[in-house]
């Protein structure tokens, strides 16, 4: 317990604004605050380290790594509107494209994860380009066709990926291309990685895309009219999240050795991602990285401490969460320093039939 | 002889695809209205089936009642259920963002379904039926098994009646009005919040009823709610949002694409050319197979 | 956020200090001998996972009420920890070294292949000893791993067992077979073990195919079968497909002359009571009945076992989940006795040189930690029960053939 303990704030906090809103610093300041936030973080998480168990660093890792996913999904679910359902596919795209390319080709693992980061990335260009005229809901399910159709095609190419009974990365052996980095070396890359993607999440935040996201977010045909060339665009920022997301996956299969079709293509991870970036705040820097420690941690708090009940409780724990923070926290926090209502209850009157 | 072989085991696959298909509809078509009706994603649906399955099982080892005659009592409990949920709990963040919704479905899909572990446990069941393994000889070797012949009617039936019950009834009517523009329906003296509430029950009472008929034909267990809820998922979007005929053609198409795919393809890639489907029929005809623009003309207020 | 800017420089001093926290060993304090256990409560395995369980609680109940175990002149009293891993391997990789950090270096083994393959791993790198209960594809015992022991025939007996009863008991013997398999690791290499054993023993295999793993609908499978016409049919499968296996070739008119044998679906009580009379005649082959031979100082002899099951669980029968789970946990309650210790490194050893008996048949280790002096028994389900019917020797009633006859 103490692990995520000490990790919520070493990630969470940096988040917090319960100062003066941004709105009353200088502009300079406003740009450079976020970016020195996120190396104080990123050092915090390297300091945190020194406190761990090597058991609590996996834990940590854990939680980390879904600080990335959030944070990849959403670039296109949050900022863009685009609720991509089968992110887990090009999580699982990247993991499978790692551990085929570390035991039949025999590269390394450094040279295997950009390889694999790039592959997801052209294929959902690829996918996008069609996939992403859909709109709403057609295009969730569409994407959810993609990722659950990935899972079948590897469960069925079993002389390359080991089909159903998994595939197992050389990590000990001679013939190994990488040796296993260990769980001090799993919890720097994934710190890296979630810095690396918060730092890309500031970027697109603040650049043209980001702005042209959230016209095609609010009215895609006015954005169009703006001049914006929304399906450039659109398939841009698909990529760019399925990159960093297979990213995550090939850095995922090889921490765990052995992958099996049926996690790595989980729709709960998926539905994971959805929860964390809404409950945290989707279209945010911060929001996607608060969601993801607050969910990851409580669950795996949850579980240690009540290990027959605790999905059960986590779900209740969602409902409430939900029902008294329906814009996510960093909206609602946003909003309330702005205008001075800071009763949940208030929210409850605004979203209530 | 070969060749009759061929063309037995095809028409076979084709009856047999079918009737799975309208036991898909049946699960679907609640998921399909909810949806187009109040723009809710509905990711507890598949827990709502199984607890169709539970309360069909328990009705059964209490009395005796056979799982098809249960089918009002299942309806009436699981309407209630329905009605409750929305009325206080999802009637509380309509307004939300969409996504606001999924997750409070998501979450009550793990209350349920955790809830039913605790009361019922793990154990795979089915409610056992003379019928459930009997089948019919029809010419050429082909099998017209009972039960499943039972549930595909029930399953036909009941989302016409649904199809009817929208289009011809004050209360579908107001159902489809609100759907259509929340706003204009109140100014007519429609309650929302109740007819949101009609609905979801309307919808969960049909979970509930295919639940009924899946635990008389095959085996459930809590873990099968993301099953059902995935097939739901896909058949509404086959069909079209919304509409009732919609989730009945969406559902028969799944049944034959993994029918005759489970034929022509190797090993499993059965699932593969499921989903393969739904990504063209998606690409080529995005508003559904029997969608039309109904509901995109929804106003939000 | 200038404060937030504080607050985590702040965290940052904080983090800077002091030094990594060290394991504490919580195992040897105040005469406990704890244990973890990492297993499917929740998810698509919750219900083995429970089973799993219940010969744990069994284990530790029989333990403590002999007194505990006894290590260098004391008697420690068993606790297992229980956590939930939701069926996904990565959970259970990841609680195991959560116990490892609470200073819990001995382990029992969560349910499923996929499961134990994940935490073997993990049991190796950290130096912890896990006694491995269900895990049985032979693929997790071919990575050179010195700390997995598993007390249970490898998986590519599951099928192969009911192969050879077949050609053993079978009058008059059936000459085609075809296999309807699974897709995870488990299925699989029981399916190639038992078309492996079929082929060595003559018969001919008409077909294999291959169905979701979980799935409930297996009528593709089933349709394409019919046209080949096998004598038997075998289903290297889990629960749900060995239901609809059964359930679906009545509907479907698929009737082998010779009926139908299952790996692990017919011995679990579910099986039974979701087909009703369609169960019977059903060949499954199993770890452990009550006619298994063999006895132990903790448990008796297996029949002794069943009677202290049903004691515990209000009259419900074991069957060979709760069995091996509880054969797990003797195993590493006799390890620790030998070794005289709770040193994991010491108890490695010790359970690496066991050569005992016990309710569960004999527990030996080659290198690898497979338990290849084990048997497998193939069980007919017989008006609603299963019965033992093969090894001949220790049959509780003669095999009724065809199976489709009863």
């Amino acid at each position: 317990m103490p692990a995520a303990d000490t990790a919520a704030p070493a990630t969470g906090s940096p988040a917090r604004p319960a100062g003066p809103s941004p709105g009353l610093l200088p502009p300079r300041w406003r740009r450079v605050a976020p970016w020195l936030l996120l190396i104080a973080g990123v050092l915090a998480g390297f300091g945190l380290q020194t406190q761990l168990y090597t058991g609590q660093e996996r834990t940590a890792s854990t939680i980390l790594m879904f600080v990335s996913l959030a944070v990849a999904w959403n670039l296109i679910g949050g900022y863009a509107g685009y609720a991509c359902f089968g992110q887990v596919g090009f999580f699982g795209l990247g993991g499978y494209s790692t551990a085929v390319l570390m035991t039949h080709v025999h590269l390394s693992f450094w040279l295997a994860l950009p390889a694999s980061a790039l592959l997801v990335g052209a294929f959902a260009a690829l996918i996008g380009a069609p996939l992403l005229r859909l709109r709403g809901h057609y295009f969730a399910v569409a994407m959810l066709g993609v990722a659950e159709g990935l899972r079948e095609v590897v469960t069925n190419v079993p002389g390359l990926t080991g089909g159903g009974a998994g595939i197992t990365v050389p990590t000990v052996d001679a013939g190994a291309p990488t040796r296993w980095l260990g769980n001090d070396g799993f919890y720097i890359l994934f710190l890296v990685l979630a810095g690396i993607l918060v730092g890309v999440g500031l970027l697109v935040s603040t650049s043209r895309a980001g702005y042209a996201l959230r016209a095609i977010n609010q009215d895609e045909d006015a954005a169009a009219a703006m001049g914006i060339n929304t399906t450039v665009v659109k398939t841009m920022t698909l990529a760019v999240s399925a990159a960093l997301t297979g990213a995550v996956g090939a850095a995922y299969a090889f921490q765990q050795v052995t992958i099996y079709p049926e996690r790595l293509f989980d729709v709960d991870i998926t539905v994971l991602m959805v929860v964390m970036v809404v409950l945290g705040g989707a279209g945010t820097v911060i929001g996607p990285v608060i969601g993801a420690v607050a969910v990851a941690f409580a669950s795996e708090w949850l579980r240690q401490n009540y290990p027959m009940v605790h999905t059960f409780l986590l779900g209740g724990l969602i409902i409430a969460a939900v029902i008294l923070l329906p814009q996510g926290f960093t909206t609602y926090v946003h909003d309330a320093v702005r205008t001075r209502r800071f009763s949940p209850l208030a929210n409850l009157r605004r979203y209530r039939l | 002889m070969a060749r009759d072989g061929v063309m037995s085991q095809f028409l076979q696959a084709t009856l047999y695809g079918l009737l799975q298909g309208g036991v898909f509809a049946l699960v679907a078509v609640g998921f399909s209205l909810v949806w187009g009706v109040m723009n809710v994603v509905n990711l507890a649906h598949g827990a709502f089936v199984v607890a169709g399955a539970y309360v069909a099982f328990e009705l059964h080892s209490w009395i005796g009642i056979d799982p098809f005659l249960a089918v009002p009592v299942v309806a009436a409990v699981l309407f209630a259920i329905g009605y409750l949920v929305q009325r206080y709990l999802v009637n509380l963040v309509i307004n939300a963002p969409v996504f606001i919704t999924l997750l409070l479905t998501f979450g009550l899909q793990l209350v349920i379904v955790n809830g039913m572990i605790m009361l019922f446990t793990a154990n795979y069941r089915s409610i056992p039926t003379a019928y459930a393994t009997t089948s019919l000889a029809l010419p050429g070797d082909v099998r017209l098994p009972v039960g499943r012949l039972m549930a595909a009617l029930l399953a036909v039936g009941l989302t016409l009646a649904l199809g009817y019950l929208m289009r011809h009834t004050r209360v579908g009517l107001a159902i489809l009005a609100t759907g259509m523009d929340r706003g204009a329906a109140r100014l007519m003296g429609i309650k929302a919040a109740h007819v949101y509430a009609l609905t979801f029950g309307l919808a969960v009472a049909m979970a509930g009823v295919a639940g009924a008929a899946v635990g008389a034909i095959g085996t459930f267990s809590p873990a099968d709610a993301g099953r059902f809820t995935v097939f739901s998922f896909v058949a509404a979007v086959l069909g079209g949002l919304g509409t009732m005929s919609g989730a009945l053609y969406g559902g028969l198409l799944l049944g034959l694409a993994e029918a005759w795919g489970g034929q022509l393809l190797p090993g499993t890639l059965v699932n593969a050319v499921a989903f393969a489907v739904l990504v063209v029929v998606l690409a080529v005809r995005p508003q559904g197979l029997a969608g039309r623009s109904f509901y995109a003309a929804r106003v939000e207020v | 956020m200038r404060s937030a800017a504080v607050a985590s420089v702040l965290m940052l001093v904080a983090a800077g200090c002091g030094s990594k926290g060290e394991a504490t060993n919580s195992a040897g304090k105040t005469g406990t001998l704890t244990v973890g256990a990492s297993l499917s409560l929740t998810g698509s395995l919750a219900r083995e996972g429970t089973l799993t369980k219940e010969g744990y609680e069994v284990c530790q109940d029989v333990v403590n009420s002999k007194g505990g175990v006894s290590v260098g002149g004391k008697k420690l009293t068993l606790q297992i920890q229980y956590q939930d891993d939701t069926s996904a391997p990565d959970t259970a990789g990841q609680l195991v070294d959560q116990f490892n950090d609470k200073g819990v270096r001995l382990i029992l083994g969560p349910y499923g292949s996929a499961t134990t393959a994940s935490t073997a791993a993990v049991v190796e790198r950290n130096g912890q000893v896990m006694v491995d209960s269900s895990g049985a594809d032979d693929s997790i015992f071919t990575k050179g791993y010195k700390r997995t022991f598993a007390v249970l025939a490898p998986a590519t007996e599951y099928a192969a067992s009911m192969v050879q009863a077949i050609y053993d008991l079978a009058n008059p013997r059936p000459r085609t077979l075809a296999f309807v398999s699974a897709d995870d690791g488990f299925s699989k290499t029981a399916t190639q073990g038992g078309v492996d054993k079929a082929k060595q023993l003559g018969f001919t295999v008409v077909d294999t195919e291959y169905v979701p793993n979980g799935t409930s609908d297996v009528s593709a499978a089933l349709t394409k079968l019919k046209g080949k016409n096998p004598d038997v049919i075998l289903g290297s499968a889990h629960l749900a497909e060995g239901v609809a296996i059964v359930k679906q070739s009545k509907e479907l008119g698929v009737t082998p002359p010779g009926g139908f044998a299952e790996t692990v679906a017919p011995p679990t009580p579910d099986f039974v009571q979701t087909l009703g009379p369609a169960a019977n005649g059903v060949l499954g082959s199993t770890q452990w009945t009550v006619k298994t031979k063999g006895s132990d100082s903790w448990f008796g002899s297996a029949p002794d076992y069943a009677a202290t099951f049903k004691a515990k669980f209000s009259g419900r029968d074991p069957e060979y989940h709760g069995a091996e789970a509880t054969a797990a946990c003797l195993v590493l309650v006799l390890g620790v006795q030998k070794a005289g210790s709770t040193d994991p490194d010491k108890v490695r050893d010790a359970i690496a040189g066991l050569d005992e008996q016990s309710f569960f048949g004999p527990l030996k280790f080659s290198p690898n930690g497979e338990n290849l002096t084990k048997a497998m028994a193939v069980i007919q389900i017989q008006n609603g029960k299963p019965v033992t019917v093969w090894p001949k020797d220790s049959s509780e009633a003669a095999m009724t053939w065809p199976g489709t006859a009863s």
